[in-house]
Parts: C-alpha cells; sequence; structure tokens
C-alpha cells in the first residue's frame, strides 16, 4: 500500500532546477535510501517532502490526500516527520526536554497553560522511551549544548520519532560522525519500527546497502534509477554516473 | 548545598518580596512613593519578559501601558464607571488589542518586530496626543483610586497602603508569569525562543504561541498601565511614548532578560538612580545612560542572568560532568 506519492514534482531556484518531474512512490512500512552526489537534489526532495519548500509543480499525495498545498507545520501534524542534515534542537534544555516538547506537541499538551510540565507525568515515560529507543537514556539530564556531537546527530532521530510519525525523514543522520559513532546510528536506525516507512538520505553505501528495502538514486535533480540494492549495484548507469566507473561506491568498501 | 538555578530565580525573588513588604511600611512617605512607582514599573518590565520568552522583543511596550491607563482613566473619569470593572475592562483591552496588533507583528521577529510594534504605540500616542476626548497633550487629572478599603482596610489614597498594594500586585504578576513558564505553553515559548524553525517542523504553530504570548503581555502591560494612572491621578499621553518603551527595555536587558526577577531589580534601580540623579544633576538622564552602558559592559547577560550564570560555573566546577535540572 502506498503512503507516500510525489507526481512530477519540480523545483527550481533560479535557472537552476534542482527537482525535475521526480515521480516515485513509498510502500508503507518500507525503507527507502535516496543516494546522489552532492547537489543532487537530495535535501531538497526532503525539504519539498516536508514542507519547509513549497513545489513549483506536481503533487504530494500521503495516503491518497493531496498535500501539496499544507505547510510544515500541518504535515507534521499528519504524520511527516523529519531529521535534519545540521544539528537543529533546543540548546539550553536537556536531552529528555528536548524530547518532551516533541512529545508535547505531538500529544497536542502544549497548548496547555493551567498546569505545570512537571504533572504531566505520561509525558516524561514517553520521552524517556524514546531517549531509550535512540540509546540516550544515560544522557537524559545532560543540556544539549554540553552533548557530544554523535549525541546530538541521535537526538536530532530522537525528536522526529517523538513525533510518533507515519512517514519519517532522515537527512544524513550519520554525516560529520566518527566510525564508532556511525555504528551506533547504523544500529539505531535499522532497529526503527518497521511500522514506519523510512526514507533516509545517506552517503555511507554499506548502511545505505544493508539498510534499505529499495534505493533511489538522484542526479541533477532527477530520478536516475530505482531499485533493490540488489538491482542498484548491477546498474550500469548508477556505476557510470554515481558509483565510478569500476564499480566501486567512493568512500566505500567493494559490495 | 546545591540550588538549581530556577531555585536561585525564585529565592532572589521571594527575598525582594518579603524585604519590600517588610521594609516599605517603616520608610518615609516619600520612599514609599518611589516603592509604588518601581513597584508598577516591574509589572510592566514582567510583561516585557513573558514575551521575550517567546524570542520577541518588542520596542513598543509603552502603547500597552498607555492602553491600560487610558481605558481605565476614560472609563473612570469620562464614564463615571467604578473603578473596580474599569480594571478589568482595561485588562481585557490589553488582550484584544494584543491580539489584534500582534496579527501583524508576530508575523516578524527581529528588527522588524521593534518597528511594527514602535509604529503600533506611535500611532497610538499620536491619537491620544490629539485627541479631544482625552484633551490631548494637555492630559486629565482626576483619575481615582480602587476603593478596596471595605474588603481590606487599606484606603488607597495612603501612600503606604498603595504602596503595599502595589508590592502585592507586583509579587502576583509575578507568581503568574513564573507559573505559566513553567506550563507547557510557558515551556513551548522558550523552546521557541531556541529554535522557532525546529518548532514548526514538530507541528507546533510558531505564529499562535507569540500571538497569544503578545496578548498575555498586552494584557499585563495594560495592567500595569492601570496601576500607574491609579498612582499618579492623571492621564498624559507620555505614558504611551517611546521613552517609557525604552526605558522598560533597558530595565529588563540591566535586570537580565528572560529572568523575570531581573525586572523587578532592574525597575527598582531604575526608580532608585533617576531619584538620586535628579536631585542632584541637571542631565541626570546622560548619567543614568552612562550607568547603564557600564552595566551592559560589565553583565552582559544583566544582572540576574550573569550572576544564574556565575553560579552554573561554581557548580560545573563542582560536580563534573555537570547535568543541568531536567525541566520535565
Amino acid at each position: 500500500m502506498t503512503t507516500l506519492e510525489t507526481r512530477k514534482l519540480c523545483k527550481s531556484f533560479g535557472s537552476l532546477a534542482v527537482t525535475q518531474d521526480v515521480t516515485l512512490t513509498f510502500a508503507s512500512g518500507k525503507r527507502y535510501a535516496i543516494i546522489g552526489p552532492n547537489g543532487a537534489g537530495k535535501t531538497t526532495f526532503f525539504n519539498l517532502l516536508a514542507g519547509n519548500l513549497r513545489a513549483d509543480s506536481g503533487h504530494i499525495l500521503l495516503d491518497g490526500r493531496d498535500i501539496s498545498s499544507l505547510d510544515v507545520t500541518s504535515r507534521a501534524h499528519i504524520g511527516i516527520a523529519r531529521s535534519f542534515q545540521r544539528n537543529n534542537l533546543f540548546p539550553e534544555l536537556s536531552v529528555l526536554d528536548n524530547i518532551a516538547m516533541a512529545c508535547a506537541l505531538q500529544q497536542g499538551i502544549a497548548p496547555s497553560f493551567w498546569k505545570p510540565m512537571k504533572s504531566y507525568t505520561g509525558l516524561r515515560n514517553d520521552a524517556l522511551a524514546v531517549a531509550r529507543q535512540v540509546g540516550l537514556e544515560d544522557d537524559a539530564q545532560i543540556a544539549v549544548r554540553q552533548l557530544s556531537y554523535g549525541s546530538q546527530r541521535q537526538l536530532e532521530v530522537a525528536l522526529a520519532l517523538a513525533c510518533k510519525p507515519k512517514v519519517l525523514l532522515l537527512d544524513e543522520p550519520t554525516s560529520g560522525m566518527s566510525p564508532q559513532e556511525t555504528a551506533r546510528m547504523d544500529h539505531l536506525i535499522k532497529n526503527l519500527p518497521r511500522d514506519i516507512t523510512t526514507i533516509v538520505i545517506e552517503h555511507d553505501m554499506d548502511i545505505v546497502l544493508e539498510f534499505a528495502d529499495e534505493i533511489v538514486v538522484l542526479d541533477y535533480g532527477r530520478v536516475l534509477e530505482q531499485g533493490t540494492p540488489a538491482q542498484i549495484k548491477a546498474s550500469s548507469i548508477v556505476r557510470q554516473r554515481y558509483l565510478g566507473e569500476e564499480g566501486q561506491a567512493v568512500g566505500s568498501r567493494a559490495p | 548545598m546545591s540550588l538549581t538555578r530556577n531555585q536561585i530565580r525564585l529565592l532572589i525573588g521571594a527575598v525582594i518580596a518579603v524585604l519590600s513588604l517588610v521594609v516599605q511600611p517603616r520608610m518615609s512617605a516619600f520612599a514609599q512613593e518611589l516603592f509604588a512607582e518601581a513597584a508598577i514599573l516591574a509589572i510592566f518590565a514582567l510583561s516585557l519578559d513573558i514575551l521575550a520568552r517567546s524570542g520577541l522583543v518588542s520596542f513598543g511596550h509603552a502603547g500597552f501601558l498607555g492602553l491600560g491607563a487610558y481605558a481605565f482613566g476614560g472609563l473612570t473619569v469620562l464614564q463615571n464607571w467604578p473603578a473596580g470593572a474599569a480594571v478589568f475592562v482595561a485588562i481585557a483591552i490589553g488582550i484584544v488589542v494584543g491580539l489584534i496588533v500582534g496579527i501583524f507583528a508576530v508575523r516578524t521577529s527581529g528588527a522588524f518586530f521593534i518597528m511594527v510594534t514602535l509604529a503600533m504605540a506611535e500611532m497610538f500616542y499620536s491619537w491620544v496626543f490629539r485627541s479631544p476626548i482625552f484633551n490631548g497633550a494637555d492630559g486629565m487629572g482626576g483619575v481615582p483610586r480602587l476603593d478596596i478599603k471595605s474588603l481590606t482596610g487599606l484606603d488607597l489614597n495612603n501612600p503606604v497602603s498603595f504602596a503595599t498594594f502595589c508590592i502585592v500586585m507586583c509579587i502576583l504578576a509575578w507568581i503568574v508569569v513564573e507559573f505559566i513558564a513553567i506550563t507547557p505553553f510557558g515551556r513551548t515559548l522558550d523552546a521557541i525562543r531556541q529554535n522557532p524553525n525546529r518548532i514548526s517542523a514538530l507541528g507546533g504553530r510558531v505564529f499562535s504561541y507569540r500571538l497569544a504570548a503578545f496578548a498575555l503581555s498586552g494584557a499585563i502591560g495594560a495592567f500595569a498601565g492601570v496601576m500607574k494612572v491609579q498612582h499618579t491621578n492623571f492621564l498624559s499621553p507620555d505614558l504611551a511614548s517611546w521613552i517609557i518603551s525604552g526605558d522598560v527595555l533597558i530595565i529588563a536587558v540591566i535586570g537580565g532578560m528572560g529572568t523575570f526577577v531581573g525586572g523587578i531589580i532592574g525597575a527598582g534601580l531604575l526608580v532608585y538612580l533617576k531619584e538620586i540623579l535628579s536631585s542632584n544633576f541637571g542631565h541626570w538622564y546622560l548619567f543614568l545612560g552612562g550607568i547603564f552602558i557600564f552595566v551592559a559592559l560589565v553583565l552582559p547577560r544583566g544582572i540576574v542572568g550573569t550572576f544564574l550564570d556565575w553560579t552554573d560555573g561554581r557548580r560545573a566546577s563542582k560536580s563534573a560532568p555537570a547535568a543541568t535540572e531536567s525541566e520535565t
């Protein structure tokens, strides 16, 4: 069953077309990876899906409903959550308070002004559960600005997870991480709940090939190829344009 | 003993509250006038600070002060309303105008927000400055004080009673903003200040939260105006002038933006310095400006803000790794 669908999505910045006629379907509960060279339009595509940017033309459908005209907040409400390529957190709050903020917004508690936040014990438990899910339970009380970069990346994913999304968009979750941190993130995203449709932008081909049920290759804003990891590895056009002539991903072990 | 940042803040506020209530009745009638003035200014600073929680700094806050004052003065003097009812209507007008102005203002932030709020306040100023209803630039006297004698035994026409009343109202306003700050709504405002874009991405309507904060700020600001005009018994367009907006901004910054109690200390400091400087020097604003520039240079996060940072530092050096309190 299709959860998310794009139809002939286009976006240009001036004369530069960053997304061109992108038509894709994302089945519910499946895992996708979007790969492509720098400047291929991957993050722009995420910005279009999440509503940070409005498409010039084309449509986005969630569960068959056209959501093209909804803004980022409304799309978050109906189940599209994203993490960011650059950490985008609440620096003065603790890890737990960051997650609790996301939970409070998701559960509709955030507007209430007649009871202290502390008295919502369910909220605290939910936040703790998410912290545990991403492996941050030991750092729960630490303020974000005192947190290591790798843990901040984990919290970035945690905030998106706290939204209880239907569709989870992870923008380069391992970017800038050390090998150990990358291994932790790899573990984290492999253990994400299977019922969430997850789309990951990622450069680490080891992670991509293991994680994804299906891979989409973007190049100059167009869908160059899509298919299972095996199909992508075998695709001659992908080898030529992206993986390098010798059939070996740049910066990655031979598959 | 290791108090958290929040506990220290609340402790400072409680000490100031108790000290003011104890010391004020024992002082001269003149000093009591100053206490009343400072307490009213502190309420006004609190209204600015609750808005600052959401990351918006207004430079037109005197608009709300003037609005509350003119609503209260107009209703009591011109319409012969009972003062009690006029208080509530003035606050309600503060909320309604806050919502209407906010719809335009809170779409912006930073310098644009400063310009929009300044423009709105100046519009109100120039209206009352020329308005024949309120006697224009000459202003209008005879504004009564609340009659709470039968309720509390306090005759507010007495300096000591009025000062006590102002201090109690300031404490109430402080409790209100401190309480709102720990509710989910207040926490969301604080998170919006830190990162509005992430709040949007998490499904929070930043505009609505800021609009609500602006209306709340308008209500408290109007209430400060109600108190102010009861103190002076006189309506004047100057209540809404940008100089007052500047004063309250200076107070909040010097005291420590976002600390609430900082605004209270700043208000006391401004009233006190104004008094000693203006009785000794002709160009007292010049000296005041110098003092504030000095404080801003030495204490970049304001008096209370810098003090809290200092206690944070001490705590961190005592117990590494430093953990912050969870405010969940």
